[in-house]
C-alpha cells in the first residue's frame, strides 16, 4: 500500500526521532516493527490524514505486512520510503499557511456577530506554521457549525494538498 | 477522557503527559495527544522538557543523593505523611 509520511528536515521521525534511510533515486531500506498504534510500527498518512500531521518534509512510503487502519493514520509492520514529494517545499508550506489563514478569516466573518476573538488569533498564528493554521481554521468551522464542520474543513485542506502536490486522491 | 473526540486542549496535554510517557493512553487519545503536539509549539516544548526531566531523574540513584539532602528529604516526606 502506498501512503505518505512527514519527517523532520534531517529525515528523522517527528515523534520518535527514528532516522529513516532516505530514498536517493531508489527506495530506502525496509524498516520493520510490530504494528502497535502510537507505540510501535511504521506510522503513515492516508490522503485524508495529511492536514492532521503536517510537517517539514513529505515522503511517499510503501507499507507492507500487518496494517492497522486508525481513524487518522495507518500503522504497518513494514515500510520503506519511496521518494520525497518535492512539491512540499517552503513556498507551498507558506501558501498552505496563507490559504488556511484566509479561510479562517472568511469563516470568522461569515457569522453575525463576527468571531472577533478567533479572528484575532489568526495572523499571530502564521509564524507558528501550517499545522497550527490548519487546526485554527478547522476549529473556527467547528465553533460555527459543530463537529461535522471540523471534519469538512479538514477534508477541504486535504483536497487543497492533493491538488497542489499532484497526489492521487 | 478528553473533552472532544477530535482534538485536545493544552490543559489536557498537561494532564495526560505522564500516561503518554508510560504508554497508558488508549490509542485514540495518544493519537489526539500527538496531533496536538504537531501544531502546538508550546506543548511540544513542554513535553520535551518533561521527557528530559524524566530521563535525568531516572538516572539518579539513592547513592547519588548527598546524606544531608537525603535526610532532609526523608524528614520532609515524614512530615508530609502526617
Amino acid at each position: 500500500m502506498i501512503a505518505h509520511k512527514f519527517l523532520r528536515p534531517d529525515g528523522t521521525s517527528v515523534f520518535t526521532g527514528f532516522r529513516w534511510e532516505l530514498p536517493n533515486g531508489t527506495p530506502g531500506e525496509w524498516v520493520e516493527a510490530s504494528a502497535e498504534p502510537c507505540r510501535s510500527g511504521i506510522h503513515a498518512c492516508r490522503i485524508s490524514d495529511l492536514p492532521l500531521w503536517i510537517g517539514p518534509t513529505l515522503y511517499e512510503i510503501e507499507l507492507d505486512g500487518d496494517l492497522v487502519q486508525q481513524r487518522n493514520k495507518l500503522v504497518a509492520s513494514r515500510g520503506r520510503l519511496l521518494r520525497r514529494v518535492e512539491a512540499w517545499d517552503d513556498g507551498l508550506r507558506d501558501a498552505y499557511t496563507r490559504m488556511c489563514a484566509d479561510r479562517a478569516h472568511e469563516l470568522t466573518h461569515s457569522v453575525e456577530p463576527r468571531l472577533e476573538a478567533w479572528d484575532a488569533v489568526v495572523e499571530p498564528s502564521i509564524r507558528e506554521g501550517p499545522a497550527l493554521l490548519g487546526f485554527v481554521a478547522a476549529r473556527i468551522a467547528e465553533e460555527i457549525s459543530g463537529r461535522e464542520a471540523y471534519h469538512t474543513e479538514r477534508a477541504r485542506q486535504a483536497a487543497w494538498l492533493v491538488e497542489r502536490l499532484g497526489l492521487e486522491a | 477522557m478528553t473533552e472532544s473526540d477530535d482534538h485536545i486542549t493544552c490543559r489536557e496535554v498537561v494532564e495526560l503527559v505522564t500516561d503518554y510517557f508510560e504508554g497508558k493512553l488508549p490509542a485514540d487519545e495518544a493519537e489526539l495527544f500527538e496531533q496536538h503536539l504537531n501544531f502546538c509549539e508550546g506543548c511540544a516544548w513542554y513535553v520535551e522538557q518533561m521527557r528530559a526531566t524524566v530521563t535525568a531523574v531516572g538516572r539518579i540513584s539513592e547513592e547519588d543523593i548527598p546524606p544531608k539532602a537525603r535526610e532532609r528529604l526523608l524528614t520532609a516526606f515524614r512530615d508530609w505523611k502526617r
